[in-house]
């Protein structure tokens, strides 16, 4: 079972990952906490990350948004300072898991958890996420849409800390749907986020469809007027990026029904200019 | 391996020493002895070990015990004082709100951040805050109404 490291600044916890291997770095603990107590994970340090100050950053900068990897989902839903453009977050957090695991839970956790079911992630992806990390060799930004890989794996190296992600200014707005089996707890069966631009560019990325979330990009630029005309070509483009299975939670015909209900949902609220209420 | 901690549970400030693989369940249970915080599924999905840590009602089987070095937690020891029931637990017996008990500490965390934070919630806002709080037998319209009903007395004040 693991040592556990607590570094109060980034520097210092740069000096650990120098000296040490094998380090998890603890977030949420929200899955980790989990695999640790099965024992489906072991490591021989756990770097608690929530007492580097740097990593609590929660703010508009001239860029964009930036969220640190300390940064809990309950923060992120009732934060009250969003743009129009990046409150489907909120909408996505509200989905995710429970009130009390939200308290825990982070963004970050939940981008490097890798799950493709993982609820922020396509919210993120239509935003145009990067992921900020720092690692004993230096920094790197990666484009969330560059980041996974396969199943709960993604290009971080080991001893690569992630400390933020920022989302630049992108003025429009977006939605974020998600169908489950119960309220509270259950996991994603379908998750798509949309997402409008005010320059009328118009994206998806979806959940629980593939071995990762899957950003659809390259679908056009349409007028609220012509988004009704074009919605059988849309849905033709989003459902011909994902790749299902069938699991316990949902047959892969189901899940490919319901991407293709919710993308409709999304183009009909965009073509009228309407909020459209999260469905659970 | 075991470490010393410094945590405030319920107002006392414990100098404690803990295994730095437990979790803050088991630093409660085990070494503070304090047993009303019950584990149930120790994987974050049914609330009973609900606690307010620095404010925010989490699972204690979901939080180290080491990240909880310098924490302000309450359990559900802290309701009760000389020995006299507190609204929320008052409310409960009044509305028949559990059966076997075993979730109810829980229930009564989750409420208690949540009237802490917003004196007087809506039913939305209260379902929310205890979704994550599962009861295997009494349902839930009488905790629901236990907690409105304190909700609401409030409203009075």
């Amino acid at each position: 079972m693991p040592e556990f490291l607590q570094p109060t600044s980034l520097t210092e916890a740069m000096e650990l990952l120098r000296e040490k291997q094998d380090v998890r770095f603890l977030a949420g603990g929200t899955d980790l906490i989990i695999l640790l107590r099965n024992r489906t994970v072991d490591c021989r340090y756990l770097m608690d990350i929530k007492r580097i100050p740097e990593l609590s950053i929660f703010q508009y900068t001239p860029e964009g948004l930036t969220i640190g990897a300390a940064v809990t989902c309950n923060r992120i839903l009732h934060a009250d300072f969003f743009r129009q453009e990046h409150e489907l977050l909120q909408d996505a957090a509200r989905t995710l898991a429970n009130s009390l695991l939200r308290n825990r839970a982070t963004l970050i956790g939940n981008i490097c958890n890798a799950s493709p079911g993982g609820d922020m992630i396509p919210a993120c992806l239509v935003l145009g996420a990067s992921v900020h990390t720092c690692s004993p060799g230096g920094e790197r930004v990666i484009p969330l849409s560059a980041f996974f890989t396969g199943v709960k794996k993604h290009v971080l190296r080991p001893d690569e800390l992630a400390v933020k992600v920022t989302f630049p200014n992108k003025p429009g707005r977006g939605v974020y749907l998600k169908k489950r089996r119960i309220r509270g707890h259950d996991l994603t069966q379908v998750g798509l986020a949309g997402f409008y631009g005010e320059d009328r560019s118009l994206a998806f990325a979806a959940a629980s469809v593939g071995p990762t979330p899957v950003l659809i990009d390259g679908i056009g630029s349409f007028s609220p007027e012509e988004l009704p005309g074009a919605k059988e070509e849309i849905l033709a483009k989003v459902a011909a990026r994902a790749r299902p299975i069938s699991d316990v939670r949902s047959s892969k015909e189901y899940r490919l029904a319901m991407l293709r209900y919710f993308t409709g949902l999304a183009v009909d609220a965009f073509a009228a200019g309407e909020k459209l209420e999260v469905l659970s | 391996m075991k470490r010393s901690i410094h945590v405030t549970v319920n107002g006392i400030a414990y100098d404690a020493m803990c295994s730095e693989n437990a979790t803050l369940i088991t630093l409660l249970r085990e070494e503070l002895e304090l047993t009303g915080t019950k584990e149930g599924c120790g994987a974050g999905e049914c609330g009973a070990c609900t606690v307010i840590f620095n404010g925010d009602a989490v699972n204690a089987c979901m939080v180290m015990a080491m990240e909880a070095e310098g924490a302000e937690i309450y359990t559900i020891e802290s309701e009760a004082e000389n020995g006299e029931l507190s609204d929320l637990q008052k409310s409960f017996l009044e509305h028949n709100a559990f059966q076997c008990g075993f979730c109810t500490p829980g229930m009564i965390m989750s409420a208690r951040a949540l009237l802490n934070k917003n004196p007087h919630p809506t039913k939305e806002e209260i379902i929310e805050a205890m979704e994550g709080n599962l009861c295997r037998c009494t349902g839930y319209e009488t905790i629901l109404a236990a907690v409105q009903a304190i909700a609401g007395e409030r409203d009075g004040e």
